[in-house]
């Protein structure tokens, strides 16, 4: 009796979240690829999906392919700025999360509920707000500017709101760390004590126990932070469009907002967010399996 | 033996689940719109459209190549679909109407509109103003009719969609006797001949701005002032419009060519390699807040529209003098310019009040006091441009702002391309903002 009543129990409890993922995932995902294989009304410019499969046409990713490995090959430069910025973002993500997620685990004590929500406070407020923050504090007049300068002491004229890479890639840090924050605190919090005091005691350097305790048992927090920023990172255009502006620091996702604006385009804009999404299946795909096969080992 | 994971589904299962997406596919099929490719939109309406009606423009709807395009050579009188005629003369406005309008954020000033509702007291009239933040976005909401607007504030680059979509109603003169008080060239305007179907909003130049302060150069006395764009001196200070067709049309004229509106493939190959030259040369931004980032002193120059600069002044920082904006557009005339206009969206529920307002609009008092907000001239005979510094409308510093009469003759207006060439456009838009 018991058995029957687990048999079922589960999948039950899973319905919930299974029709949400065909709702509110494959169908969507399903629309984008009949906007993409569709047509165009001729009069209007608006996409016609095609929900045939079979009728399906690939003119559009014919462009958006031309485009990329063409001879005129303009989409390649936002790809592989993006690529850049996401790696660069990403790294500096990590260097900035771990230690403080260290901490937190391991030293905070009673504290560390507070610190954790002092750290992610400032991310209640929205996204774009935080984005028009920064933006008054980056103007030449501003307070990162008075205070790089010493109050103007120092004759240094940064204009980081005028298509500085480094802004966007600084605005991308700076939205997405607390996502590598708390994936990495939880793994770092999974470590036993025992074990590091273990290390210590046959003798491990802190060098050497950080390299061979806390990062290899740390790895599970440092994939999945690393594929929860980058995922969305991946598509960012927001942080482009309000820090930069300006085509010199353009990324997927501002081609494809840029495509879904322009009449007669939707097509490409699907066409693109397949192809970042086939870029983004092989990284989920191998973290899937390596959790699989470590659920397995343990 | 060890336990291998179970695979979360097995490919078997995976398929049968797939032959589940093929039913899926028929009930999206079936709750797309029933609807012919490049047919118009089934505006039907509680004021008089009728399915029957948006069918027969259906049926009469010419191919896109068919459509004419509007241009001051080839001035256009729309046809009127059958079941959509004018509504009749003498008509109540409707009570307790909700009149929703629908514009550009920031081209409206909300005073008028409460003004509006005063005036219209009687009928206890509420105006809901939506916004739309490029024109595709406002075709799109407009045709799927999810929001019966009565008022729309459009560009004429569109006119024959707007018409051929059975999107707009033609208008009933009798309603709008304040259009008497408009330049002669907005009562018969060439996109739309007899001005059935709209009424002008406001007139415009595209040029130069830029707070003197951080360029302390005369732009309007260079050779070629639109060089500005391509000079290293200015790089990552200066900003061009996100908009294709000006930004092209702008590297067209800087480059000595007079047609904005081309379609000849070596013309437009030589406008993208400029314009590919400017990325490379100054780093412009590309943004419509110019009217913000200049007096706030975000970016230094850029190319915008006549009115930004006047609205501009609203939002210099404390103690910022506003002589130091400036504005250069050709002097002669020979440059960008357009004007915006309103109309009766078929959907809309209050056909009569939207006449209205579309009078109201065109008043002078409200018009001037709309213009002092938005910064954008209306056509008034009454507003004489040659006395609008004088009259204390636009600064001094910004008269290069004011539009004449005379240059909707001797200008070069965006008009409607063919949809062949306005790939073209798009293509060229797409690789100057991928950065190149």
């Amino acid at each position: 009796m018991p058995d029957r009543t687990s048999r079922f129990i589960w999948p039950i409890l899973g319905l919930p979240g299974m029709v949400w993922i065909a709702l509110f995932f494959l169908v969507p995902l399903y629309v984008v690829f009949c906007v993409t294989f569709g047509t165009v009304d001729p009069i209007f410019r608006s996409p016609v999906p095609a929900w045939n499969p079979l009728e399906w046409r690939f003119e559009q990713v014919l462009v958006v392919w031309d485009r990329l490995v063409g001879p005129n090959n303009f989409y390649l430069p936002p790809v592989l700025r993006t690529l850049l910025y996401v790696v660069v973002a990403v790294v500096a993500c990590m260097i900035i999360a771990f230690p403080v997620a260290y901490f937190t685990a391991r030293y905070a004590g009673q504290h560390r509920a507070l610190i954790l929500a002092l750290l992610v406070a400032p991310f209640w407020i929205s996204y774009m707000m935080r984005m028009l923050a920064w933006i008054n504090l980056l103007q030449p007049d501003g307070l990162v500017n008075f205070m790089i300068t010493l109050g103007g002491i120092i004759p240094l004229n940064v204009n980081w709101l005028s298509g500085n890479p480094f802004t966007v890639v600084m605005g991308l840090i700076y939205g997405y760390v607390p996502y590598m924050l708390l994936p990495l605190f939880a793994a770092l919090d999974r470590i036993s004590p025992s074990l590091i005091e273990a290390g210590r005691d046959l003798g491990a350097s802190g060098f050497e126990l950080f390299r061979r305790v806390i990062l290899p048992m740390s790895v599970p927090g440092i994939v999945a932070g690393t594929l929860l920023i980058a995922l969305p990172m991946m598509g960012d255009y927001f942080t482009s469009d309000m820090l930069s502006k300006s085509p010199s620091t353009s990324m997927i996702g501002n081609l494809i907002n840029l495509s879904i604006g322009t009449p007669g385009q939707s097509g490409q804009a699907g066409a693109l967010l397949i192809l970042v999404l086939l870029v983004l299946l092989a990284p989920m795909i191998w973290y899937t399996r390596s959790n699989v096969k470590s659920e397995v080992r343990s | 033996m060890s336990d291998r994971p179970r695979p979360p589904i097995s490919r078997r299962r995976l398929l049968q689940a797939s032959a589940l997406g093929v039913p899926g596919a028929w009930v999206l099929s079936s709750c797309a719109r029933a609807q012919p490719l490049g047919s118009p939109a089934p505006a039907a309406s509680a004021a008089g459209g009728s399915a029957s009606a948006a069918a027969s423009a259906a049926a009469s709807a010419p191919a896109l190549t068919e459509i004419p395009i509007a241009s001051p050579q080839n001035p256009v009188k729309w046809p009127i679909n059958p079941g959509n005629e004018p509504i009749a003369s003498g008509l109540e406005p409707e009570m307790n109407a909700t009149l929703r309008v629908y514009n550009y954020p920031d081209y409206l000033y909300k005073r008028v509109l409460k003004d509006f509702q005063e005036e219209y007291a009687d009928y206890n009239v509420k105006v809901e103003l939506s916004t739309f933040n490029d024109i595709s976005e406002a075709l799109t909401k407009i045709r799927s009719g999810s929001v019966p607007f009565d008022v729309g504030f459009l560009t004429y680059n569109n006119m024959g969609r707007l018409v051929y979509g059975d999107l707009i109603r033609p208008l009933n003169h009798d309603y709008i006797p304040n259009i008497n008080d408009m330049w002669e060239e907005f009562q018969n305007p060439f996109y739309d001949q007899g001005w059935q179907y709209t009424v002008p909003y406001t007139i415009y130049t595209t040029g130069i701005g830029w707070r003197h302060d951080l360029i302390p150069e005369d732009i309007g006395a260079r050779p070629n002032p639109y060089d500005v764009f391509w000079d290293t001196k200015y790089a990552g200070s200066i900003a061009v419009l996100d908009d294709d067709r000006e930004v092209i049309g702008m590297t067209i004229l800087r480059n000595g060519g007079t047609d904005v509106n081309t379609g000849d493939p070596a013309l437009l190959g030589q406008t993208r390699d400029s314009m590919l030259e400017m990325l490379s040369l100054s780093r412009p931004r590309v943004t419509i807040t110019g009217y913000t980032d200049i007096p706030e002193g975000t970016m230094s120059l850029s190319q915008c529209w006549s009115g930004d600069l006047i609205t501009g002044q609203y939002y210099l920082p404390e103690g910022v003098d506003p002589a130091l904006l400036r504005y250069w557009s050709p002097p002669t005339g020979q440059g960008l310019i357009g004007n915006d206009f309103l109309c009766v969206l078929k959907g809309g529920e209050n056909p009569v009040m939207a006449h209205h307002f579309l009078n109201y609009m065109l008043k002078k008092d409200v018009a001037i006091k709309n213009f002092g907000w938005v910064g954008y001239q209306p056509p008034l005979r009454s507003l004489t441009p040659e006395t609008m510094v004088a009259d204390g409308y636009i600064p001094a510093n910004l008269a290069a702002a004011i539009v004449k009469p005379e240059w909707f003759q001797v200008g070069y207006p965006l008009l409607e391309l063919p949809v062949a060439v306005e790939g073209e456009y798009q293509a060229i838009w797409q690789q100057f903002k991928s950065g190149g």
